[in-house]
């Protein structure tokens, strides 16, 4: 229940707890005052009772010692009220022993009968006592004659009057604390609106922001005054201002990281140009010596032309690789072919060799984009040979199923230390690595994401171990990271 | 005085007040010059019983203007709670006259001399009622045994004495009749008594309990006659046999005796019901003698 309680929102709650305490106030004070009302009133009619019965004793002391039953009627017949809106009901004199001497009703209380008990019963001592259910007061006094008990008066009076007061009055305080607790519970209701009103517009750009589109606050949704509100939007923008510059600082990591791993590439790149170059400064010399021979200058020619060709596989794969918004296009067998000519030296370096497996050809897919696939896979070989030790051997997998495409890059170092495992798979891991080292794999991460695909890394038996990139099939949405 | 007459029997519309008014303006003009008369002539003390109702001040006022014009004394009204004070009053000479009962009137027949008889129907006479609630399954005086009954005054003929006779000659004794027996000094207190319950029967003047019936129909009616006694002389207008030819007296007698001819008195008779008066035979009182007569030495 009070669980079910915290659960409501604000603007019920205020207004239902001011609600409450208004109806338990009102409820109080509505106890008090009726009870100071039906004492007021049970002291009027005190006070109206003695009045009367003063009167009626007075008048029929003298008859009651007579025991003269005609001057008793005669004297309550005659004290009878007229004008208040209180009157005596029914007025019975007794004399010794609760005889009946008069009544003001003899067929309902026969003269010279004993009273009935049950009607004695109804009196209550010297004071009034009200009977609401029969809208009835009742009060006795005793008629005392020179120290005497002679008689005693009763007198029933009808506090119908008294009783409609109450309730009027009671009908008038429930109306006004209803009004009033509405009106409360209004302005209560209004109050909390307009006060949780900025924790809206908090909440609003707090959803966006895990949605991954934060935005600031504008000026025109802060409050008008300098408010907690204005100052929580502040802290708030601040916040989303400090987070807008991570990812800037983010994207130009990447970059870093980009051009790094091509300054890397370089130097083997310069190799996989120098080579061929020797052979065609060779062929060009041959040609200037014997060119006049046809089958010279023919394989010459082919010489030269695959020469050509070789450099400008480099020189697209590097430019492939630096200028990724080309890559847009689906992927495709070349670009793994692409990834070999681009590692090539940095494994030749190491005296390294490439396992390379690719099941079948690939498809065209829109979600898989060529470029940050391209990106991700050279980062994961670029790791892999950095982490195999000279003379190893370094894997790439590529295997393509009707659900998704799993590129498997293996490695045979000592295994991955825990602190890249966690950039690689924890995807709430923010922090972007300080020191530059595990950048490569940060990247992986972030493309992964973009992605929708899954990373895991495990030890293959026979001591490699193999990070698995799984990129699903159905990705509308291509990256803008890479 | 067990006749007494009643309250005022008018009909009490706005038109008839008002017509009583102009009337009293009237006469008040017309008299006003005999009225250092009057005063020279001096007062002629007249006595009502209390059964006379004497919240019934415009019956009292008119008769009062009646007599006061009619006689040309001045007429200082007289009432007392009991017959008995008023009848001690008029025997010993400190009132005039007295509308009395034909009780007192026969008990102090040697010191009483008859003023005038009013007339009800015509006739001097009247009747005393035994009353009993309305819705009451009686049918003589023997249902009565063990009541409480209410009678009019000790000195009243129709409010004690017929009852009391009718009780005595059927050798009962009211006290032991009747379980509790209370006097209420007048006729129309002895219907309340009746009507509310506080008695369950009663003794009272046939007249008043008639005229009453067109008064307080409401209240009579709760009451029903359950026996009428015979017809009795009707309760007179009595002086001091020693006043008895004194001129204020004379006056007096000629006043009552010629109210139905005049205008005002017309108007007092017709608020009594009565149809006037009459210089009757003492005669007409022999019925309540008798009544005397037997219970002499009982009471």
């Amino acid at each position: 229940m009070l669980s079910r309680l915290r659960r409501l929102p604000l603007t019920v709650r205020v207004p239902m707890m001011v609600a409450i305490l208004m109806v338990t106030v009102s409820g109080l004070i509505s106890e008090r005052v009726l009870d100071r009302l039906s004492k007021t009133q049970e002291t009027y009619l005190q006070r109206l009772a003695s009045a009367y019965l003063d009167g009626v004793v007075a008048s029929i002391t003298p008859s009651v010692l007579r025991e003269d039953s005609w001057e008793v009627f005669d004297g309550i017949e005659r004290m009878k009220p007229s004008a208040d809106d209180i009157l005596p009901l029914e007025t019975v004199v007794t004399g010794k022993k609760q005889i009946v001497l008069a009544s003001s009703d003899p067929m309902a209380r026969e003269t010279l009968r004993p009273l009935d008990p049950d009607f004695i019963g109804a009196f209550n001592g010297a004071g009034v006592r009200i009977d609401a259910n029969t809208r009835s007061g009742y009060v006795r006094r005793d008629i005392i004659y020179q120290n005497q008990l002679i008689g005693a008066v009763y007198a029933v009076f009808d506090v119908s009057s008294l009783l409609r007061e109450r309730r009027q009055i009671l009908a008038t305080l429930f109306t006004t604390n209803t009004l009033l607790t509405a009106f409360l519970g209004l302005i209560g209701f209004v109050t909390v609106r307009r006060m949780v009103r900025p924790m809206h517009v908090l909440e609003t750009h707090m959803i966006d922001a895990a949605a991954g589109s934060s935005t600031l606050i504008a000026d025109s949704e802060f409050p008008a005054a300098n408010t907690e509100a204005a100052s929580v939007y502040r802290a708030y923008n601040a916040l989303v201002q400090s987070e807008m510059e991570r990812q800037v600082l983010a994207r130009q990591l990447a970059e870093e990281e980009k051009l790094s791993s091509l300054g890397r590439l370089a130097s083997g790149m310069a190799h996989e140009i120098n080579n061929p170059l020797g052979g065609l400064m060779n062929a060009v010399d041959t040609l200037r010596l014997h060119g006049e021979r046809r089958t010279v200058r023919d394989s010459s020619i082919e010489l030269i032309q695959r020469g050509l060709h070789g450099i400008r596989e480099v020189v697209e794969a590097a430019l492939a690789t630096y200028r990724p918004e080309r890559l847009a296009r689906p992927l495709a067998d070349q670009d793994f072919a692409d990834l070999r000519l681009l590692v090539r030296p940095e494994l030749r370096r190491k005296q390294q060799r490439l396992d390379y497996h690719i099941d079948r050809t690939i498809d065209p897919e829109p979600g898989w984009p060529a470029g940050p696939i391209r990106q991700a896979t050279l980062n994961l070989l670029l790791n892999a040979a950095a982490a195999t030790p000279e003379g190893g051997r370094v894997g790439l997998q590529v295997m393509v199923t009707p659900g998704e495409l799993e590129i498997a890059v293996s490695d045979q170092g000592s295994g991955m230390p825990d602190s890249a495992r966690s950039i690689l798979s924890d995807r709430t891991n923010k922090q972007i690595p300080r020191d530059g080292s595990g950048l490569g794999l940060w990247i992986v991460r972030e493309i992964a994401g973009d992605l929708g695909a899954a990373i895991t890394v495990s030890r293959e038996p026979g001591s490699d171990t193999v990070v698995r990139l799984s990129v699903p099939r159905t990705i509308s949405e291509v990256s803008k990271v890479a | 005085m067990s006749g007494a007459p009643p309250l005022n029997a008018v009909d009490r519309t706005w038109s008839r007040r008002s017509a009583m008014r102009l009337a009293g303006i009237a006469a008040f003009c017309a008299f006003s010059a005999d009225h250092a008369q009057a005063q020279a002539q001096g007062t002629i003390r007249f006595g009502l019983t209390p059964v006379f109702l004497t919240n019934d001040l415009e019956l009292l006022n008119s008769l009062q203007a009646y007599l006061a014009h009619a006689t040309g004394y001045e007429i200082e009204l007289i009432t007392r709670r009991t017959y008995q004070e008023v009848t001690a009053l008029l025997v010993s000479g400190q009132l005039d006259a007295a509308w009395i009962c034909g009780y007192p009137f026969v008990h102090y027949r040697d010191n009483l001399e008859l003023v005038a008889v009013p007339n009800w129907n015509g006739k001097p006479l009247y009747q005393s009622y035994l009353i009993v609630g309305a819705d009451r399954e009686a049918t003589s005086l023997a249902y009565l045994e063990g009541d409480i009954h209410a009678f009019s005054d000790p000195d009243s003929n129709s409010g004690y004495l017929v009852t009391r006779t009718l009780l005595y000659q059927q050798e009962r004794q009211p006290e032991i009749f009747f379980r509790k027996t209370m006097f209420t000094y007048g006729h129309r207190n002895v219907i309340r008594a009746v009507a509310s319950g506080l008695a369950q029967s009663g003794s009272v003047d046939g007249y008043v309990w008639e005229v009453m019936r067109e008064i307080e129909p409401d209240l009579v009616n709760r009451t029903r006659p359950l026996r009428k006694s015979e017809w009795l002389g009707f309760p007179p207008i009595a002086t001091s046999r020693v006043l008895s030819h004194s001129p204020r007296i004379e006056a007096l007698t000629k006043a009552l005796l010629s109210m139905a001819e005049k205008p005002e008195g017309e108007r007092v008779l017709r608020m009594l019901r009565l149809t006037g008066f009459e210089a009757a035979d003492p005669s007409i009182f022999d019925g309540i003698a008798a009544k005397v007569a037997l219970l002499r030495g009982v009471l």
